[in-house]
């Protein structure tokens, strides 16, 4: 393909957040990777709970990742140490019982995880600000991202006047050329959030988002808590700044339909894992993953007679799969189209893509 | 289809005032709602589709003006009825699922608590108006076979009642038993799955719960000859728990769950004892249950009760309902007879109250004798005749008040209109009159309410003619065996407990033992609301009315519920109105669908005549904003927003924002165009004279495809 060209714009490395300490760790994201192509749509789906989000907010920093890193234009962003710490911990223990040749690598190798950190440390901490700005977030639910108390100009603005934008009259023409791209019009901009509908404060979202010029937007259900009709007018907007701007979008949903119909790669999330992680087309035409099964046997259509025969398939990870003996893994069964499974179920992977 | 109509919404408006002016919110709807059927209410936010949905619930915001209509449910027209009644009929008899699940549920009470106290309160009401019910029931049968003749009714239907009770313990024992049962069943299986993958973390739980299960399943008909094995099993697999239990090894049990999974295997493919004709051979004949296998032992009691009591008790019932059924007709007839002489009262062109309220006395009194004691299926048009009469007057005439709000409102809105037309524009929306209900529509509604009464019980007599009397004295004793049933069982706090606990795993939360003990603020959005699911389901409901169930919900969870609510209307005919605004999942849940825009009913029909042959502009616009798995073209999207409801507009609501909006849309307000037996619309589009419009290519192509994909199927 020759999509494969493209620059990689935001590049995931085993990236994991851990929530809680002790006995009572929650792994939200445990080891994903994935990266995503300049002008690009990725879409990001899985159950409610299954850690989708919060990859989207740990990408974005809002969260401190626990290990892993996230790289944006080549520049490290996000860094987590856990990994390094836990590595630590262990060669520490070990190093007490090994013999003295062992301990001579063990101490070399604590050095080098030591710089690591340091580096790590240091590579979070000075991230680029003006390199966070070109990464956006459009926010699920509308009227809660949205501080009632703003105008809507004041809302979208204040991006600017952080960054450091003095000048009146330049943010008050940004706002307006905002507020027409996204469709409202420049009366709006000295209204309140609360009286607008819901399409429209979704809008809003979007305008506060693209006024700070990003390269690129997570957009987390954007759309999920929108009527029908409005949902067709965000995504039709969403798609033209796409080719407008040359926004590349990290679309995390869980309307399936919609994610088909609007992203270019798919990766789908199951408990914190990616489990499978392909074009869209492929995806839906190759679901490997019982799980990537599951979901897709459960959309719904607008067609009754299919409907009413439909079956679901059931997911249940203690009988799909057979992990007792060996750890799973992130395997590449077609050329840009990775699975999480063992080394034998890749091979029947293989054999099934092979017959179809 | 001649099924049982469970609730009928006639001509249904509704308004609410603002300080703006009357929103006019539900503009004259009808539906029927059958039993077991579920019937999909599509539409925008604002479209009036939650509106009608609270008009069932009876429970409308302050502000509701209730302009007219019927909603017709049982013998209660719920329009009229007064608050106390609806506590006996909402969340029991029609149960409601709300969008927003946080609100639906108590914060400081304990999950666990609130699914459980709806279900020990009904009980407790439920038992005690099952038998109110029956002892009418019985007293009117009673009466009537006398009246007709029989000799002896009562020691008959002493008989009937003693067994009767003695069958429906005999019931509540065995299924109780085999739910038993096949819950231990299925621990078993999950138990077994969790060993073989050396998934043992929680195991131990499961493992009393399974303990637990078995032992109760123990029963005459259930686990039968080998209880003594499976006890044995269970001890054994008690004492062995407490060993793995340290050393987290539980291969040592494995063995023993396959047996006691056999033997549960087994139990639950028994035939099913017929517990009614054995009630019978244990009251009269002998108070053993014989010893011999379940399928003799059911054809010994079958033709025992049948030849000894059941036919020829059938026979003579049969008498008393024939003989009360004439007298009604009787009565009927003598009511048409008044009905039609004090019509004319009415429909004076200025009727005086004085006479009418006359005369609706002497009707209403003439009416209510026209109900027949012996009704299993209750006449709501006779019923509700008295209501409907009163509010029909009282609306009237209460009409000619003058409202100074209104009136206020009135000389504003006309002088704004009036300024309009001055400027040379014709506005689209009309004045609302000032006094705020329509004394014409109201003067009509009266006479229409009697004449209507009249066509019903000339209806009734012609129906009765050929009347089958054996299938109703089938259905009165049916009915009676129900009541029994429900007024001997019993729900104590620990079964309710068990019945909550099974609810929270069917609708699919993990460990529900865990989460029993929990409160709403420790569940994630999708589970709160399985959580609400849950509770409107324990109450067993007629009718369940789901507004937006599943909106927050993710794709897998919004399957598994909705496959959830289409099991419990299979296993219990539940009625269901699902209100909703996307397409996708009406089509697996509905057998019907209304298509609702800016408080009216635009197109409705069956699933298959609204998805494969949409004919309203509005339907069109729903399926095209909506893409499916094969859409790449770009969405259509609807233009504007709905139309302001203080200012409804003149001609079709949808015109303003319907590309191909013909000049008469504007203008005139469409009516209902019959397409076909099922299917109906209500737009100018379908007039033999309109111009003919293609529907747009994005839903073509998708019939069309789908068409295609069912041939390649089959």
């Amino acid at each position: 393909m020759s999509e494969d060209n493209r620059e990689v714009l935001l590049k995931v490395e085993h990236l994991s957040m851990y929530f809680g300490k002790g006995n009572f760790v929650k792994k939200a994201v445990n080891d994903v990777s994935f990266d995503i192509k300049k002008g690009e749509v990725f879409g990001l789906v899985g159950e409610s709970g299954c850690g989708k989000t919060t990859t989207g907010r740990t990408i974005i920093r809002l969260y401190d990742a626990t290990s892993g890193s996230v790289y944006f234009k080549g520049q490290r962003i996000v860094a987590g140490i856990g990994s390094y710490v836990s590595e630590l911990k262990a060669l520490r223990a070990e190093r007490k019982t090994a013999d003295p040749a062992r301990q001579a690598k063990i101490d070399e190798r604590v050095t080098e995880l030591r710089a690591e950190i340091a580096k790590a440390k240091h590579d979070h901490k000075h991230a680029k600000k003006d390199l966070v700005t070109k990464i956006q977030m459009i926010y699920q639910d509308p009227i809660s991202s949205l501080d009632p108390r703003m105008t809507v100009k004041e809302i979208i603005a204040e991006g600017l006047k952080i960054q450091g934008v003095r000048d009146k009259k330049l943010i008050e023409q940004k706002v307006f050329e905002m507020l027409e791209t996204v469709g409202l019009v420049a009366e709006h901009a000295t209204r309140y959030p609360h009286e607008f509908s819901g399409g429209q404060r979704q809008r809003i979202g979007i305008a506060r988002a693209i006024i700070m010029n990003p390269e690129m937007i997570i957009a987390d259900e954007p759309i999920s808590a929108l009527d029908v009709s409005i949902r067709a007018q965000v995504i039709n907007l969403l798609n033209d700044l796409c080719k407008k701007m040359g926004l590349t979008i990290l679309f995390i949903a869980h309307d399936l339909s919609v994610v088909k119909y609007f992203s270019d790669r798919i990766g789908v999330m199951y408990y914190g894992n990616m489990v499978e992680l392909a074009d869209s087309d492929e995806l839906f035409r190759h679901p490997l993953h019982p799980y990537t099964r599951s979901l897709l046997s459960a959309i719904p259509l607008p067609d009754p007679e299919t409907e009413k025969n439909r079956t679901r398939i059931r997911y249940n990870p203690l009988t799909d799969h057979e992990y007792t003996t060996e750890e799973p893994e992130f395997r590449e069964v077609l050329p840009g189209h990775f699975v999480r499974c063992t080394e034998k179920e890749f091979e029947q992977y293989k054999k099934q893509v092979a017959e179809s | 289809m001649a099924e049982e109509k469970k609730l009928e919404v006639k001509d249904l408006r509704i308004s609410f005032t603002t300080a703006n002016g009357k929103v006019q919110a539900v503009r004259d709807i009808s539906f029927d709602l059958y039993k077991g059927e579920t019937l999909a209410i599509v539409g925008e936010s604002g479209s009036g589709k939650s509106v009608t949905s609270r008009a069932i619930m009876g429970i409308l915001a302050g502000n509701a003006i209730k302009e007219g209509g019927k909603i017709l449910y049982g013998d209660k027209d719920l329009m009229k009825t007064s608050e106390d009644e609806f506590h006996r009929i909402r969340g029991d008899k029609i149960a409601m699922v709300f969008q927003d699940p946080l609100s639906s549920l108590n914060p400081i009470m304990r999950v666990g608590q609130q699914l459980t106290e709806a279900m020990l309160l009904k009980n407790k009401t439920s038992r005690r108006e099952s038998k109110v019910a029956m002892n009418r029931l019985f007293k009117a049968l009673d009466e009537n076979m006398t009246a007709a003749g029989v000799a002896d009714a009562k020691t008959d239907l002493e008989k009937f009642k003693k067994f009767g009770i003695r069958h429906s313990k005999l019931e509540s024992e065995y299924t109780a038993a085999l739910d038993y049962a096949k819950q231990a069943q299925a621990e078993a299986e999950s138990v077994i799955i969790h060993i073989e993958n050396k998934a043992v973390d929680k195991l131990s739980q499961d493992i009393t719960d399974f303990c637990q299960a078995a032992k109760k399943s123990v029963s005459h008909f259930v686990v039968r000859d080998r209880a003594a094995e499976l006890e044995a099993l269970l001890g054994d697999i008690k004492s062995k728990t407490a060993e793995a239990k340290k050393s987290k090894d539980y291969s040592a049990v494995l063995e023993d769950f396959k047996k006691a999974k056999s033997i549960l295997d087994e139990a639950v493919s028994f035939d099913a004892p017929n517990t009614f004709t054995l009630g019978y051979y244990l009251t009269f004949d002998e108070d053993k249950i014989p010893d011999m296998p379940v399928a003799e032992l059911n054809e010994l009691t079958h033709d025992k009760t049948e030849n000894e009591f059941m036919n020829p008790f059938m026979r003579r019932a049969e008498k008393g309902v024939r003989y009360s059924s004439e007298k009604t007709d009787a009565a009927r007839r003598e009511a048409i007879s008044i009905l039609k002489a004090e019509l004319p009262v009415f429909e004076k062109a200025e009727p005086d109250r004085k006479e009418c309220e006359a005369a609706a006395k002497k009707m209403k009194a003439a009416v209510i004798k026209c109900l027949d004691p012996l009704e299993v299926i209750k006449d709501s048009e006779t019923h509700t005749f008295e209501s409907s009469i009163d509010y029909a007057v009282d609306l009237y005439f209460g009409g000619f008040k003058k409202n100074a709000k209104e009136e206020k409102r009135f000389t504003k809105a006309t002088e704004k209109h009036e300024k309009a037309s001055r400027g040379g524009k014709t506005p689209d929306w009309e004045v609302i009159p000032a006094s705020y209900i329509n004394l014409e529509a109201a003067h009509q509604d009266m006479v229409d309410t009697v004449k209507d009464m009249i066509a019903h019980f000339e209806a009734q007599i012609e129906a009765n003619k050929n009347a089958d009397f054996a299938q109703r004295t089938l259905d009165i004793v049916d009915n009676l065996k129900e009541q029994e049933q429900n007024s001997v069982y019993r729900i104590t706090k620990s079964v309710a407990r068990e019945k909550a606990i099974k609810l929270m795993e069917s609708v699919g939360i993990d460990e529900p033992r865990r989460r029993f003990r929990q409160y709403p603020f420790e569940f994630s959005g999708g589970m709160r609301q399985r959580i609400v699911i849950a509770i409107a389901l324990t109450a067993n409901p007629d009718i369940l009315i789901c507004d937006e169930p599943t909106t927050a919900l993710d794709v897998t969870i919004q399957a598994q519920i909705l496959e959830l609510i289409n099991n419990l209307k299979r296993e219990r005919d539940l009625s269901v109105i699902f209100i909703t605004h996307d397409l996708g999942v009406v089509a697996n849940m509905a057998d019907r669908i209304a298509v609702m825009y800016a408080g009216k009913i635009v197109e409705y029909g069956t699933a298959a005549d609204i998805f494969y042959d949409p004919a309203h502009p509005y339907t069109w616009a729903l399926l095209s904003s909506v893409p499916d798995l094969d859409t790449k073209e770009k969405l259509q999207s609807i233009p504007g927003t709905p139309p302001n409801m203080i200012y409804p507009p003149k001609g079709d609501a949808f015109a303003d924002r319907n590309v191909n909006a013909l000049v008469i849309d504007f203008e005139m307000q469409p009516p209902m165009f019959k397409i076909s037996d099922t299917h109906y619309a209500a737009t100018w589009l379908l007039h033999p004279d309109a111009p003919k419009i293609e529907r747009p290519k994005i839903i073509t192509e998708r019939i069309e495809r789908m068409q295609k994909k069912r041939g390649e199927t089959k």
